[in-house]
């Protein structure tokens, strides 16, 4: 642009006379403006702390406390009031200022103008929003069926727009990520062997000894747990991790078994079937309260520590060893029952093996051991349920997986709406889940959702899945509003027993024109015609009359400072009535092994190395990708590559490379090798929830390599449907080169 | 009909200013806008950046949808990404966030002026807020005016000018952050 005019003279001389109008009229009759006497610095400039947070950079859920200076939110802090993780937070905890002013998060409803997967966006008013979901939610309804709307929820906001479209539109096509593609086999396996979802629920704090089943304290970092891991192992608990890697907790340990991927239910076998031969098991537990033990001893009996050995390739005394060890220390025992446990579709029996011992060890109810905390119930307000038959529901129609986790597999949902059998899914809400990056095989998601009549999501964050959204509309983040309310206790068995209840509460207002989901899903409902359904009006009614149920309210939190404390009671000890299947016949029924089994999984292909993954320190699977800070921290996800196999294929540690799996995917983004001995040669690993791909993550995008895009190769754990990720086996590529791995 | 006659007074124009980075509705980008916008470019002799608009109107399908579009991509959330996130603190003395230590700075400035946000939660250093408020000195407080465009606006506008004269797709917005441009660069 060249200056024609100068300012100046354009000032003096202008008319815009050839304008059909004066200026001043075509512009907003007000400004943002209003007239305000100024007040001396002091009055504003302070610092005051708001309490009544509750963090939800991870599931965890540590309360917080926000350093808010002139309607800025400026710090976080864990609240000093909390009897879970008290003042501590963690680095994501943290960071979630950095989320709350992300530049790239949702702002306001957008409409895709383009094509599902290259969106076109334009912002819409909620109305127009509202108005285009309900219609053509309506849409598909009446055209094939309640049952051809999809679901994917993820998150305290998600449940519930959940419960909508499970209790009153009568979809079971609902599938919730950390169910499918997390811990959804761990609650299964251990209901249908002592009826109790398990948590996190082991004492560690109070333990003699610790087994680790490829859990990573540390690098996976959740405040209270850790706390408690720490306190266990300060107070002289003997630490066992079974991991191929050498992990943060693998550091920590007595006794690291660095196991064959695949093949930890033949180590727990022939853990357990030592502990029996031995006579070392806990005979007056089992006396009381397992059923089939008999079946149970014969049924393992084949598991001698040298069978184990060779297929967990490690040696025989090691198993020993460990069974040694927690014979010594039992019952003051925790066997971890895992978080994410799906891993290779012969899960639920690994998981199953791990409650087995827990059992057999008598390590239930007692100090060190499994037990459940005993925290206060505050019951959801919902959505009533209407009467819907299971005519339509997929893992019915196929007799599959009869020990689902709540939901429907998403593999059945997927299979359905790529083929249309037995019947054609049409519409799909996303709400909270990115399932680009949390369910196997891209392409079959990108598939599915290509087909759909309508797709909406819900989310803060532009993430990958958002690209293919119709309509896609922005949530406050868990800083911004009303919401899950956290209960619990003390994290430490051994001090007092209290009981804690906190709601979330804002911190700051919410910004632009994000709106919660109980606000959404009430305003589609009613363009569905389901307006007489509404359960609560608002998110903050629905807290309260959840709190009244147990006489609080928010103004009485306001008041406590964010949490209600109140006495306790003593977890230990055992229900008289617990019984423990370890033989179970109801699985024999259904076709399932009743006893828990070892079923080998695939062998890498020659030059390949079995790709696992697991957490980073500093970030919440991908839901922290964008964070300024927490990339900062750790911008990418190396590689680990074992060093003497990195030797032979000239690779060294810091070296640029892709992957590419055994279906010919090949990363779209690159990383780095870390070269170490702390890993098998027939295994490399990564950080998951790197490496997105949606351009419109400005710090997130293509940094590192997204592990989800390599696992094309599902498998499905027979029991529960839910999916196994950790079957797929990669090379590594160096400038252009495909390079074998020769483990 | 009403004419205009005499030269506009820099409050008007930083209104308009303003006005002309909101987001696109049929409210305001309406004929009379569009009629102030081109004697604007007419009388600054700004004739390709008239002839670019004339026939990017003329060449739409939906001229308004298409300023949408762009609007929500460069400023909203956008591919390749938020090409230029309208507000301060994204582009000035911050790590890319929002609500970064300038815009702090600029509500503190704003108060002590004597004025305050309406919507005392949003973001005080957006492109809108910042031109609404220079018009409002520009009658009696030329020179705070001068204080504000200088040590609080300019520093992160040139660089979002650069961005959006980069990414933007559309002839509207390259003409816009010209004109904002002009009439707040101190050199002119
Ligand atoms: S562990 Fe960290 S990220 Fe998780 S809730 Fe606690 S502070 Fe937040």
């Amino acid at each position: 642009m060249s200056v024609k005019v100068t300012r100046r003279k354009f000032l003096q001389t202008a008319s815009l006379a050839a304008a059909s109008i004066p200026l001043a009229k075509v512009v907003a009759a007000e400004t943002g403006f209003v007239k305000n006497p100024f007040t001396p610095p002091g009055s504003f400039t302070g610092t005051q702390t708001v309490t009544g947070g509750v963090c939800e950079m991870c599931f965890w859920r540590c309360q917080l406390v926000g350093k808010v200076r002139d309607k800025k939110l400026v710090k976080l802090e864990g609240n000093p009031k909390s009897i879970d993780n008290g003042k501590s937070i963690c680095a994501r905890g943290n960071a979630g200022i950095k989320l709350l002013y992300d530049p790239d998060r949702l702002k306001f409803p957008l409409k895709n103008v383009g094509e599902r997967g290259k969106p076109v966006w334009k912002q819409i008013s909620w109305e127009e929003a509202l108005d285009e979901c309900g219609a053509r939610l309506k849409a598909v309804q009446e055209k094939y069926g309640s049952h051809d709307i999809a679901m994917f929820p993820h998150g305290a906001s998600a449940k519930y727009p959940m419960d909508f479209f499970e209790k009153v539109v009568g979809t079971h096509n609902v599938s919730e990520a950390s169910f499918f593609q997390c811990r959804g086999i761990r609650d299964s396996a251990y209901m249908a062997t002592f009826s109790v979802p398990p948590d996190e629920s082991v004492d560690m704090a109070n333990a003699r000894a610790i087994l680790l089943i490829g859990c990573h304290f540390g690098e996976n970092v959740h405040v209270s747990h850790v706390k408690a891991y720490l306190k266990g192992l300060e107070n002289g608990a003997k630490l066992v991790v079974v991991d191929p890697r050498y992990s943060a907790s693998a550091a920590k340990s007595h006794i690291w078994v660095q196991i064959k991927p695949g093949t930890d239910t033949a180590f727990l076998l022939a853990v357990m079937n030592y502990l029996v031969e031995k006579d070392k098991y806990d005979k007056q537990f089992v006396a009381a309260h397992c059923v089939g033990f008999s079946q149970f001893k014969h049924g393992i009996s084949h598991a001698s520590l040298d069978w184990a050995a060779r297929i967990c390739d490690v040696p025989a005394r090691q198993i020993q060893e460990v069974a040694e060890l927690l014979a010594a220390n039992a019952p003051n025992v925790s066997i971890h029952p895992g978080r994410h446990v799906s891993w290779y579709g012969n899960d639920f029996q690994r998981v199953r093996a791990q409650a087995c011992l827990t059992a057999i060890l008598g390590a239930i109810g007692v100090k060190g051991g499994f037990v459940k905390p005993k925290g206060v119930k505050v019951k959801a307000i919902s959505w009533p349920k209407g009467e819907h038959g299971g005519e339509h529901n997929l893992r019915l129609l196929a007799d599959l997986h009869h020990y689902s986790p709540p939901g429907t597999p998403t593999e059945l949902i997927r299979d359905a709406c790529i083929s249309g059998k037995p019947y054609p899914i049409k519409g799909c809400v996303i709400w909270g889940q990115n399932p680009m990056q949390t369910i196997p095989n891209q392409q079959k998601t990108v598939a599915a959702l290509k087909q759909m009549d309508f797709v909406m999501c819900v989310d803060i964050m532009p993430t990958d899945i958002t690209m293919y959204a119709d309509i896609l509309l922005p949530e406050p983040c868990y800083l911004e509003k009303y919401d899950f309310i956290k209960t619990g206790t003390q994290w430490n068995f051994a001090d007092k027993h209290q009981q804690y209840i906190a709601p979330r509460m804002p911190l700051v207002d919410a910004m632009f024109e994000r709106r919660d989901g109980v606000w959404i899903m009430n305003e589609i409902a009613k363009r569905m015609g389901y307006e007489d359904k509404i359960p609560v009006a608002s998110l903050e009614e629905k807290i309260n009359k959840e709190l009244a149920a147990v006489n609080l309210s928010i103004e009485q939190l306001k008041k406590e400072e964010g949490i209600h404390i109140q006495d306790g009671k003593d977890p230990y000890g055992v229900a008289e009535d617990l019984e423990v299947l370890l033989y179970s016949e109801d699985l024999e029924e259904n076709g399932y092994p009743p006893i828990p089994t070892y079923i080998p999984v695939e062998e890498a292909p020659q030059g390949y190395s079995r790709l696992v993954y697991g957490r980073a320190p500093v970030h919440t699977f991908n839901r922290s990708q964008n964070n300024v800070w927490l990339h900062q921290a750790m911008p990418v996800n190396p590689v680990w590559l074992n060093d003497e196999i990195a030797g032979k294929m000239g690779l060294k540690e810091g070296d640029e490379v892709g992957l590419v799996n055994s279906d010919g995917i090949t990363s779209s983004s690159r990383t780095v090798v870390k070269v170490t001995p702390g890993i098998r040669k027939d295994t490399v690993y990564m950080a998951h929830g790197y490496g997105s791909r949606n351009p419109l993550l400005t710090v997130g995008a293509n940094a590192g390599v997204d592990d989800q895009e390599l696992i094309t190769r599902l498998a499905i754990d027979p029991e529960t449907g839910c999916n196994g990720m950790r079957n797929n086996f990669v090379k590594l590529v160096k400038d252009g080169k495909v390079l074998d791995i020769p483990a | 009909m009403e004419k205009p006659s005499s030269p506009p007074a820099m409050a008007d124009i930083f209104r308009f200013l303003a006005q002309s980075m909101r987001y696109p509705t049929a409210e305001w980008l309406n004929d009379h806008f569009w009629s102030v916008l081109l004697s604007f470019l007419d009388e600054l002799q700004w004739h390709e950046e008239r002839e670019a608009l004339i026939g990017a109107k003329a060449g739409a399908a939906d001229f308004l949808e298409d300023v949408q579009v762009e609007y929500t991509r460069l400023f909203i959330n956008a591919i390749p990404h938020v090409a230029a996130a309208p507000y301060a603190s994204v582009h000035s003395r911050g790590d890319g966030t929002l609500y970064g230590a300038i815009a702090e700075q600029t509500k503190k400035f704003y108060r002590e002026k004597g004025f305050a946000l309406v919507k005392e939660n949003d973001l005080p250093d957006h492109i809108v807020y910042e031109l609404e408020f220079s018009g409002l000195l520009a009658k009696d407080d030329p020179e705070g005016q001068k204080i504000f465009l200088t040590t609080l606006f300019t520093p992160w506008f040139e660089i979002f000018r650069g961005r959006v004269l980069e990414e933007a797709h559309h002839p509207y917005y390259k003409v816009v952050v010209n004109l904002i441009d002009f009439f707040t660069r101190e050199e002119l």
